[in-house]
């Protein structure tokens, strides 16, 4: 198999319909490093605030996790990119990863509130009912994230969200295990306890095969379809057009598409991240855009 | 009042809410509001058998009669909330209760079936007794939390004003719930509960 020499990364995030209607913020958030999207090593993440009334600051938590998250992979991906010893970076990765990405996202917040304390009105919607008043579950958030290197690929989540991977052959496939105490509108959280247990991690070696595309999502996007074979088919979709159309229109038009899948679908907020090797280029410049063909509900 | 007196202001409760529910799901376009009904007495079937989309929904009066096999009732709606035919990806069901009597069945292994569906767990459970003859505790049962407790209609007015806010309060609190941890949810309801209407007084005459 060929080195990848590059991986290349597309990503958008849009407030929901809905939450546009209810005058709520995007509590969604989505960063990557190297900024310009574009490296032998890359990191990203997608992160989706809880929405309901005790997370008061579920959007500045799902900012803090994406930029804890987005560092800490990116350097453990960069620092591993040219080792050898595969099965020690799979390890590292699956034990160190989640203990590290949840302890820096808690001290994110305890900074941010020690800077910014909540006020009576943001503490009393925090406890609730509880008689427990830990502050930092204001910034409740979920987080879906990947790192990618020449060798290997890095998948990590905690709550709601989806991650794709699809082949050269349009396959796809879901390489983070499901967690089937995902349901109705409950999730496992960065900010429960013991958070780090919660995280599903899969660890992707590159030395037979490799993703042609990785899909990442907040759950407004998968929640805008219909059923699942139509979001699992969003995914060789995005291929198809990514080869057709090429990178940039499909950065283009990303905004848009993204727009019309929580205004017809879901409602929620739609953060999308679409990684895939170099050699993915741009077939044909002249073409029009067009958006993919998988459509949300 | 007599059980067919009942019947009627039930048929007619579900009439009246038909439209506002209607309202509601047109004020949320990003939520398909899907309606069906069980009907139970001497035993249990589908009153509305395909899920109907709200703004095709259309009520088929009750007739009164029997007894009451609330169990077998759970137990036919355990069936549907199942994976399949269910996805794991939906908004929670709203599930409304509504009896004037005691269960003459297995009422436990009904509910146990339903409880052990993850929709029928997370479902919004809301029981409404119509009359005295009611059993509240039975009700309570299916509700399983202590925040919400049985509606309790004496008077035709009352059941509309109920059946009312079911279809409509609780109805728009499901169909937008906010994403919430685990624990919150074991803590208390999945779906906030909107506040309940004021059930008003009853004439001496209209009292069941």
């Amino acid at each position: 198999m060929d080195p990848i020499s590059q991986w290349q990364i597309i990503g958008q995030s849009v407030r929901g319909a809905a939450h546009e209607r209810q005058g709520t913020p995007n509590q969604d958030a989505i960063g990557w490093l190297p900024k310009s999207g574009v490296g032998s090593s890359l990191a990203v993440s997608l992160a989706d605030g809880h929405g309901s009334a005790r997370y008061v600051r579920s959007h500045i938590g799902s900012r803090l996790a994406v930029k804890t998250s987005t560092r800490l992979i990116y350097s453990f991906a960069a620092r591993h990119k040219d080792a050898a010893n595969l099965s020690l970076i799979k390890r590292t990765a699956e034990e160190w990863l989640p203990q590290a990405l949840a302890r820096a996202w808690f001290e994110a917040v305890k900074e941010h509130l020690q800077e910014n304390p909540l006020s009576i009105a943001e503490a009393q919607a925090v406890k609730g009912k509880d008689t427990a008043e830990d502050h930092t579950i204001a910034y409740g958030t979920t987080l879906v994230a990947a790192g990618v290197t020449d060798a290997f690929v890095i998948y990590l989540q905690i709550g709601d969200g989806e991650i794709l991977t699809v082949t050269d052959g349009s396959e796809v496939k879901r390489p983070v295990p499901n967690d089937e105490r995902l349901i109705a509108n409950e999730t496992t959280s960065l900010c429960a306890e013991n958070a780090w247990r919660d995280f599903r991690v899969a660890f992707q070696p590159l030395t037979k095969s490799r993703p042609s595309l990785i899909l990442l999502a907040t759950d407004g996007y998968p929640n805008s379809f219909r059923n699942e074979s139509g979001f699992l088919q969003a995914g060789s979709d995005m291929l198809k057009t990514l080869r057709a159309e090429g990178v940039s229109r499909v950065r283009h038009t990303l905004p848009d598409w993204l727009r019309d899948t929580t205004r017809k679908g879901s409602g929620d907020d739609v953060t999308l991240a679409i990684l895939y090797p170099g050699k993915t280029r741009v077939q044909n410049q002249k073409r029009r855009p067009r958006p993919h063909k998988s459509k949300p509900a | 009042m007599a059980v067919d007196g009942k019947i009627q202001s039930l048929n007619t409760a579900i009439k009246e809410a038909i439209p506002h529910m209607q309202d509601v799901a047109d004020e949320n376009p990003n939520a398909q509001v899907l309606v069906r009904a069980v009907k139970f007495s001497d035993g249990a079937q589908w009153h509305v058998s395909q899920p109907t989309d709200i703004s095709d929904f259309k009520w088929d009066d009750l007739e009164a009669g029997g007894v009451t096999a609330m169990g077998m009732a759970l137990g036919i709606v355990a069936d549907q909330l199942k994976i399949p035919p269910m996805t794991d990806r939906a908004l929670p069901p709203v599930l409304v209760l509504i009896s004037d009597g005691q269960p003459t069945d297995d009422f436990t292994g009904g509910l146990q079936a339903l409880m052990n569906e993850p929709w029928g767990r997370k479902a919004v459970r809301v029981a409404i007794a119509i009359g005295e003859d009611a059993d509240p505790e039975v009700l309570k049962k299916f509700i399983a939390n202590p925040e919400l407790r049985p509606l309790q209609a004496n008077n035709p007015e009352a059941l509309i004003k109920y059946i009312r806010w079911v279809s409509t309060a609780v109805l728009k609190s499901a169909s937008a719930p906010a994403s919430q941890t685990m624990a919150a949810s074991v803590a208390g309801l999945n779906v906030p509960i909107p506040a309940l209407p004021d059930a008003g007084g009853a004439s001496a005459d209209d009292v069941w």
